[in-house]
Formats: C-alpha cells, structure tokens, sequence
C-alpha cells in the first residue's frame, strides 16, 4: 500500500488530466440511433455517431473487434462476443480469458500497427483513458472506432451506454437483456434496501496521497445504490483529502477498491497498522470494505461490486427474515431515494 | 583544429546522411506489423509510379500513414533539439547547456498547454507559443544564472532545475484544473513522445526547422570566434551582439517547435553536440550541420527501440534518451569539475 509518494502522485496526475481532459465530452452528445430502424443487412455502410459526436461509418458486420480499454473488454464478454474480440490491451485482465487475447500496448498508447495487424471493423475507446489522438489516428487508418462516453456520472447511464455498444455490436437483443438484467438486480436491491437510512463511507481511491471520489462520480452514484453516502462532497471527480478531513468526517465505513487482490481483512489490519487510521471509528469497528478493482469499471462487473458492497454495509437487510419477495411498487422506482445531486 | 575544406564537410555530411538512410530503413522495417524489406521496397515503388491500387492496404498504412510520419517526425525533433543544443551551448558558453535541462523545454509546453487553452483551433499558434515560451524561459534562466556580471556554470544549472520544476508544477496546475480540453495527456508534455504525428504534408513544419537550423549555421564561423573570447571576437570585427540575439532566438524557435509536435525529449541537446565535437572537433561550421543528421539519427533510433523493445506496448521516447542522456551529462559534469 505505502509505494512512493512520487510515482502516485504521477499516476493519479496522469489518471486526473487523462479523465478531465474528457470531463465535457458528454455535453453536446445526442445519442443517435436513428438506423436502428434499418435492418443492417440492407444498407451496406451504417453511420452512427458516438458518445463524443464523430460519426463513424460502421460495416455492415462487426467481426473483429479491438478494445482499448478494460470496461469495454468485459462488457464485449458480458455480450457474448468474445469469439469477435480480436484484441484487447495489457490492462485488460476480466474475465481471465482476455488475458490471452492478443494485446495493442497500453490504452492512453496503444501500437497503431499492433491494432492495423489485427485488421479490426471496429475499435472501442472510452474519454475515460484513451487519447482522442489513439481516435484521430485510427479514423485516418479508415478503420471505424466508436469512443463512449466514459465519464458517465450515473449507473443507469452506463447501462444506457453498455445498451448502446450492444446495438452498434450487432448485439440488440443480447445487450436488452443484460441490462435489463442489471435493472433487475439494482431494483431488487433497492427494494431490499427500502428505507434503510444511507450509511456515510469514505471511498479510498487511493491512500498515498489520500484520494477520494467527488459527487458526480459513477462511483458516488454506485455506493448510492448499494445504501452508502460518500462522506466528501466535492465536485471535483478525484479529490484529495487530508487523514484531518477524515478524522473530522468519521465515516460509517471505509471503502477501497483495491488495485490488488487483496480482500477487506488485509486492509483492515493494513489500517490497524496506521496512526490516526487505527483511531478511526470504522477501523475500530472493523467496517473497512474491500472491492475488486475490476467491480468499479463502468463495465458489467458494476452491479457485482454494488450487490457486495450492500451486503458488507446493510448485512442486516439479507438475513432469513428479510427473503421476502419484493414488492412490485418498488420495482418501478427511477432513482434511489437519497439520491441528491 | 583541423582545417575545414568543402570536402572535408561534404564527406561528413554525406557519411552520416547514409546512417541516417540506414536507420530510417530499419525503422520502417521494424515494429509490431511484420513486414519485409521486399515489401517495403515494393510499397515504395508502386507510390513513385503512382499505382496506388496495387498496394495492399496495409502497407500502405503501416509504411505511409504509420512509420514515415513517426520516423519524419523523429527527424524533425531530433535535428531541431541538436542544433538547439549546439546553440545554446555556444550562447551561454557552457558546455551543459541542452534546452531539457535549461527548462527551455517546459517553457515551450508550457506555452504550447496555455496556446491550447485559448485558442486551440488557430494553426501555428501552438509552435508560435511553443516559442514563446522557450524564448521566455531561456531569457529568465539566463538572468538567473549571472552572477557578478558573468554566467556561471553552477548558478546556470541550479537557474535550470529550477525553472524545469517550476514550470514542470504549473503544467501539472493547468492539465488538472483546466477540465474539457483534449490535451494529449501530461506524460506526453513531461516526458516527450512521437506517438502522435503531424501529418507528413505539414511542410511549414520543416520550413521552420530548416530556417532555424540555416540561421543559426550563418553565424556559426562567428560563433568560432566568439567561443576564444567576446572581447577578441569584437577586435576582429565580429557583431557579437547580433550573432547573440540570432543564436538565441533561432535555438528558441527551434526548441519551440520540436515541442509543440513531441513534448519535451531530453539530453539530445546535450549528447548529440558532445559527440560530434569528440568526432569531429568543436568548429561550429561543421557541428551545426552535424548535431543537426546526429539528432536525427538518434531520435530515430531511440523511437525505434521505444516501440519494438516490449511491442506492441510503446515506450515515451523522451524515456530511451534520458536513460542514455543522464549518465553522460554525470560523465560531463564531473570531467569539467575535476
């Protein structure tokens, strides 16, 4: 946990500059299906527009599809297309199967040449990491690459986004089905939830310097959904905070997405092993939270990491006595309750 | 000093524009999409004879729209950064003057980030706050680093460091706090990297280089002489004041310029002239054009590497030279303290 001071404070400049850099990328999309209508074996080029307003002339079948970053893997797998994937990048690690696909460097610079090779139809990227340089560059390769929107600041956005890769994949139904899915499951744990008052955590991004989430984070949103409250308000996306703030803010729990497989009890004894942390209310009590890096992409995997997390804050909402069916009432609810923007 | 004849300085130039062919063919020829000489050549062929048609399509994306802009790209930084370097060294009569470690390359993305923040549409506004901001900081480095009316090796250095941290700082400043612009992300400025290309028919680009490399050779016979004393130069007719202001703002438009297209490489300003003096001597007429195919070649070996040594991921280059760049400048440092 304790690395350089240095080399994370590169790491989290690069991430902040890389996600601001793309901050207002979403605000003039208009999210365009209007050849959804057209059946695509009739036109032989369909042009849609991406996340970011480029339009990009699809072929009439997507083959061969590269990713350019992790989310976008899982949610190719999460569709059913991994026999299509025809590469991925070094960070792409979910499911393990990715692994073997054949790589195109890292996302923020991937090998032009490696992507040409693997003769793709389609490239996905995201404002999260990549560069609109990587999509410049492609576009004038002639090869077609969709970038979506990944600053979403909403869960039900990133559904809407996973919907729209699905239908530009040629993958309608699928993708229909597996984020109706994903309602599904936020419904029944926000039925299950019901009233429960939120509980006040404090997400760990990372803990040298001290990072946290801002407000308008997908993963704000997320512990929204899960029955927690970020205790920092804040509108910037990643803000650091001092070990004080957090004294000040006494959190109910303690939430880390680890960039390691380390589970909730290795963090905790990490915790235990730290002035003023050790102090801490929630390490005391042990409420220190421990989710899979790969939960919090804005990917599939999401809903995993918000069914847990509720678990772990809210245990008391699973027991026996609580089975019960859920109420259809509830099921039509848009947004948490305490959601407050 | 050997005597420079016109053939002596044809030769030299000639030697090492065939390394420079020699590494621009390998260039081509490696990298993550195999591809042979035969095919290379064949590819290069059917463009010359305009059938188009007959080149694959891949080729023509690997050889045209992939390698030879990089690899002209490399050129370019790489002859501007030597040439900048020689002329810096010569200006502030120090040996390790080299624009990265003046912090003349920050300066210049610097103004390149601040260029990008306003006016981001405008063409050439980038190279020419690039070299803004390369000009400002050479001239505060400088003033930092008089000391009793004469500059000073050490206090010149430290007027560097920290100028890089500085400017280094209010990068980080900008690139975090100026949301919904799409700079092309703070390693790329810190670090330097050819990953993104100009298009090859960006020709102004290498107009620019060739009226800087050009201007600052005009004064190199001048230069000699400055080099033995300003006090002689002026007894000998010289107008050292003229060369001074030519030499500093061609070395500034030229660090501006590679910066604007590359981020900031470091150390070829440093390593490229020292090694052409220990080749060729120190006689400016010959270490201008010289720095100038040296840098290039470098640059266009050192991306070589960047991209092949763990393809398909793709290293900064501005890391390949500042692992080779700093052990020398150690090297250069202790040899003129000793």
């Amino acid at each position: 946990m304790k690395r350089a001071c240095w080399d994370n404070a590169v790491r989290i400049a690069i991430t902040i500059a890389l996600l601001s850099s793309a901050a207002q990328a979403s605000v003039d999309r208009e999210p365009t299906r209007k050849n959804k209508a057209q059946s695509p074996m009739t036109s032989r080029d369909r042009i849609v527009t991406d996340d970011v307003g480029r339009p990009v002339k699809m072929p009439a079948e997507v083959s061969r599809i590269v990713t350019l970053a992790p989310n976008l893997t899982e949610i190719v797998y999460a569709l059913g297309l991994a026999d299509k994937l025809a590469g991925d990048t070094n960070e792409c690690d979910n499911p393990p199967a990715a692994k073997l696909k054949p790589h195109v460097g890292e996302p923020q610079n991937p090998s032009l040449e490696a992507i040409v090779a693997l003769h793709p139809d389609l490239v996905l990227a995201t404002t999260a990491i990549n560069r609109v340089e990587t999509a410049d560059a492609l576009e004038r390769l002639g090869i077609a690459v969709y970038t979506s929107d990944g600053e979403a600041q909403t869960v039900l956005g990133i559904l809407d986004s996973i919907a729209r890769m699905a239908d530009l994949m040629l993958a309608k139904t699928k993708g229909a089905d597996l984020v109706a899915q994903m309602r599904r499951r936020l419904d029944e744990l926000h039925a299950r939830l019901g009233d429960r008052p939120m509980v006040h955590a404090l997400f760990v991004v990372w803990l040298d310097p001290l990072t946290t989430i801002g407000q308008n984070t997908f993963i704000a949103d997320a512990l929204r959904w899960a029955g927690a409250e970020s205790v920092v308000l804040s509108k910037q996306n990643w803000p650091q905070i001092s070990i004080e703030e957090v004294v000040r803010l006494q959190p109910d729990y303690i939430v880390f997405a680890g960039t390691h497989q380390e589970s909730g009890a290795t963090e905790l004894a990490d915790l235990r092993a730290r002035p003023v942390w050790r102090e801490l209310d929630a390490v005391q009590m042990g409420h220190v939270v421990n989710l899979s890096e790969e939960a919090i992409r804005p990917s599939p995997g999401l809903v995993d990491a918000i069914e847990q997390l509720a678990h772990d804050v809210h245990p008391e909402a699973f027991t026996a006595r609580n089975q019960d069916p859920i109420p259809m009432a509830l099921q039509a609810r848009e947004e948490p309750m305490l959601c407050v923007r | 000093m050997r005597p420079l004849t016109a053939r002596r300085l044809a030769l030299i130039c000639a030697g090492l524009g065939a390394m420079l062919f020699v590494a621009v063919v390998i260039s081509l020829r490696m990298g993550a999409y195999p591809i042979s000489i035969p095919e290379i050549v064949m590819t290069l062929l059917n463009r010359v004879i305009g059938r188009r048609n007959e080149i694959p399509p891949d080729f023509w994306n690997v050889v045209y729209e992939i390698r030879l802009p990089r690899i002209a790209l490399g050129i370019l930084v790489g002859a501007s950064l030597s040439t900048a370097g020689a002329g810096f060294q010569a200006l502030l009569r120090n040996p390790l003057a080299d624009p990265y470690v003046l912090g003349v390359s920050s300066g210049a993305a610097l103004g390149a980030i601040i260029s990008l923040a306003i006016a981001p549409q405008t063409a050439g506004m980038i190279q020419f706050a690039a070299f803004a901001g390369a000009g400002g900081t050479i001239a505060a480095v400088y003033f930092l680093g008089r000391r009793g009316g004469h500059v000073d090796t050490a206090t010149l250095l430290l007027a560097g460091i920290v100028a890089v941290s500085f400017l280094s700082a209010m990068i980080m400043f900008l690139m975090t706090t100026l949301p919904g612009h799409e700079f092309r992300g703070m390693a790329f400025w810190l670090m330097g990297d050819l990953a993104s290309p100009p298009p090859i028919s960006s020709h102004w680009l290498y107009l620019l280089l060739v009226i800087g490399v050009g201007s600052i050779y005009t004064t190199s016979a001048d230069l000699n002489l400055i080099l033995t004393g300003e006090q002689e130069a002026r007894h000998l007719g010289v107008n050292v004041n003229r060369v001074k202001i030519v030499v500093y703002v061609a070395a500034s438009l030229l660090t501006g310029l590679a910066v604007s297209v590359s981020g900031a490489i470091g150390y070829v300003g440093l390593l490229v002239p020292h090694l052409m003096r220990m080749m060729f001597g120190s006689d400016y007429r010959l270490l201008i054009p010289t720095s100038a195919l040296g840098g290039a070649i470098l640059i266009v070996l050192a991306d070589l590497l960047a991209r092949t040594v763990v393809a398909p991921t793709e290293l900064p280059v501005g890391a390949m030279t500042a692992l080779v760049g700093a052990p020398v400048f150690i090297y250069l440092m202790r040899r003129r303290v000793r």
